[in-house]
């Protein structure tokens, strides 16, 4: 107190050292692998090799892995495939969250029963999803009978088997599962639109859809903004319903980035290529996701 | 503009009746203030007249448009939210001309209407601020301003000063008087607080659980209030009521007032009216009638001394007995243990027992 500037000087110095350690732990957690992956990016490394990772220098490649991904079409492929995923699945479930979203802001009898209904698929383990999705699909499954009581005849198609209907078997899936969590945050965001300022808007002559347009979507902004990155970054990282529905395939017909980085992992072992991938999606999609954000706030 | 006429209007809402049997009818261009305690219906008959909410029985007429079934949008209603419902992800400008783009008129007149709006409100500086941030005054002008711009026949306010803090709302209610002035629209102000009901309205109907009460100017209601609640209600502190019975003495008619002693004679337009001997009553007088005299009729113990200001509230007995009495704070406040008092004469009111209506002299 006698020496304000001394004893804020001495504060500052204080904190840092006293957070010092949890500083440390922080970087070691948050920068060690990132650090790792980006040395081990730089070879030909493999656990093939015989040599431990830290001795990963003795395959030194510079930036031929970066360079490599550049030309390689199967990568690419799989990027454009996932956001093509990205781009169906997360404005259909948009658009159908907000949709139920709005029909549950008023009451209607069965309303809790109908909720929980709803809400359920995203309680199912991904995995059981796929399982479930799996069946459904199958030549002889329920998907194919109800087509054939639509048409009245026999139908079969071999969903998972042909290439551009194995990505549809697979949206639907992704869709399924994950439109209630959407729903759920669009439905909160919802609620949370003031009554008054809608009952006003209604005085002034605005119809519903004005209403809409006009108070509930600016008023959900924030949400909306937050329940899309959730789910973009989400459907990005589509793995596990997939994989066990199709595991990629039929060839390469649903191979998504998480799929192909699982796969050159676990079965071509080239764990340098590998950290060259990873590290290169990481950057992309942080400065895509700022970016969007960003732009979305305004 | 246009008058408002309520014809047995009734609403439930499932075993509860909010609203009991209400005929109200409010002239055109009238400030009529809806007043009563939370839970009266006083709300209720407000959302009712504005649509947003549909009478279980009765019609309501605007003029001699029936109204009842026309949907909120096109009633031509001006509604003050409570908490003014101000779009504050809009401009200024943007909160006054919404009725005017959602229903689509000319690019040019909505830009005329709104400058000439924002002028009369005093907003011109601010009309393309964001409308966050904006002080309570502003905020009600911007309120009415923007329910104004849809010329509405009628405008109703929903306790718009009960957000607002004690100091401010001697300017509002100054403002929103003016604004009235400067409409000449029919208003319907919906409020608790009998100052505000007061001090603003040509009219006040007085509501209590879901039945109207009484509708007068405020000086009637003041002075003439039709049964204990009113009198009760209205006044700060309300009326003082005691029970008694009428007796004849003296070739005139006074009350017992058991412990307190035996009134004065009763006035002889309110005595002729009041009748027979015997008659259980409830005697009732305004505080600020309160005479202090030695030989006054009747006698309390004096109890807490309030001071507020200007005035100067004692408390007298309590219980069934109880009374207050109002004094100029330059008036000498009597120490007495016991003090001796009567009502003057002509702020004396009977009302009857049972029921607790009004009996009024000619």
């Amino acid at each position: 107190m006698t020496h304000p500037v001394n004893s804020q000087k001495d504060g500052a110095g204080l904190g840092f050292r006293l957070t010092l350690p949890a500083q440390i732990l922080v970087l070691f957690i948050a920068v060690f692998p990132l650090l790792m992956q980006l040395y081990i990016s730089l070879t030909d490394w493999s656990p093939l090799t015989g040599a431990t990772w830290p001795q990963a220098w003795q395959f030194w490649n510079s930036f031929a892995n970066y360079a490599d991904l550049l030309t390689d079409d199967r990568l690419w492929a799989a990027l454009g495939r996932t956001l093509f995923i990205m781009a169906v699945c997360v404005p259909v479930e948009f658009a159908l969250g907000l949709a139920l979203a709005t029909l549950f802001v008023d009451d209607f009898p069965g309303k809790r029963i109908a909720y929980s209904i709803l809400i359920m698929p995203m309680m199912v383990v991904p995995a059981v999803a796929g399982y479930m999705f799996f069946m459904l699909f199958q030549s002889g499954g329920p998907v194919n009978d109800i087509l054939s009581w639509f048409t009245a005849e026999p139908v079969a198609i071999a969903w998972l088997s042909a290439p551009n209907l194995a990505l549809v078997a697979v949206i639907a899936a992704d869709i399924w599962q994950w439109t209630p969590l959407m729903f759920l945050i669009l439905l909160a965001g919802l609620v949370g639109v003031p009554d008054d300022q809608l009952k006003a808007a209604a005085l002034l002559g605005a119809s519903p859809l004005q209403r809409f347009i006009t108070i509930v979507l600016p008023r959900m902004k924030v949400i909306i903004i937050i329940a899309l990155a959730i789910r973009s970054i989400e459907a990005f990282k589509i793995f596990d319903t997939l994989f066990i529905m199709t595991g990629g395939g039929p060839g390469v017909a649903t191979e998504t980035i998480s799929i192909y980085i699982y796969k050159i992992t676990t079965q071509d072992l080239i764990w340098g290529y590998v950290a060259a991938v990873a590290l290169a999606i990481l950057i992309v999609l942080s400065v895509a996701a700022i970016w969007a954000m960003k732009r979305m706030a305004r | 503009m246009s008058a408002i006429h309520l014809q047995n209007l009734v609403k439930r809402f499932g075993a509860f009746t909010a609203l009991k049997t209400m005929d109200l009818s409010i002239a055109d261009g009238e400030f009529m203030a809806l007043l009563g305690p939370s839970g009266c219906g006083k709300s209720t008959t407000m959302n009712m007249i504005a649509g947003m909410e549909a009478p279980t029985e009765g019609r309501i007429l605007f003029g001699e448009r029936d109204m009842t079934t026309v949907p909120m949008g096109r009633r031509g209603v001006g509604f003050v939210f409570q908490n003014f419902a101000i779009f504050t992800h809009m401009t200024v400008r943007q909160n006054l001309d919404y009725g005017l783009r959602m229903t689509r008129r000319p690019k040019a007149e909505i830009a005329r209407r709104t400058e000439a709006m924002a002028e009369m409100l005093g907003l011109s500086g601010m009309l393309d601020r964001r409308a966050t941030g904006l002080s309570v005054n502003i905020l009600q002008r911007l309120a009415i301003g923007r329910s104004a711009m849809m010329e509405p026949a009628i405008f109703l306010l929903d306790e718009p000063l009960s957000n607002v803090d004690a100091a401010f709302r001697a300017v509002m209610r100054t403002e929103l008087k003016s604004l009235q002035r400067q409409f000449r629209q029919t208003m319907v102000y919906v409020t608790h607080d009998q100052l505000e009901a007061m001090t603003m309205a040509d009219r006040i109907a007085v509501m209590d659980h879901g039945v109207l009460q009484q509708v007068g100017t405020p000086l009637e209601v003041y002075n003439d209030p039709a049964n204990t609640f009113v009198a009760k209600f209205i006044g700060s502190p309300g009326m003082n009521l005691l029970p008694g019975r009428l007796i004849h003495g003296d070739g005139a008619l006074h009350v017992d007032l058991g412990p307190l002693g035996v009134s004065a004679p009763l006035p002889g337009p309110l005595a002729q009216a009041a009748g027979r001997s015997k008659r259980e009553v409830i005697y009732g007088f305004r505080p600020e009638g309160v005479q202090l005299a030695p030989d006054a009729p009747l006698a309390l113990p004096l109890g807490v001394t309030e001071r507020i200001g200007a005035r100067t509230i004692l408390h007298l007995g309590n219980g069934d007995s109880a009374v207050r009495a109002v004094f100029q704070a330059s008036d000498a406040v009597p120490a007495e243990a016991i003090l001796r008092f009567t009502p003057d004469p002509t702020s004396v009111r009977l009302f009857e027992a049972a029921g607790g209506n009004a009996i009024r002299g000619a």
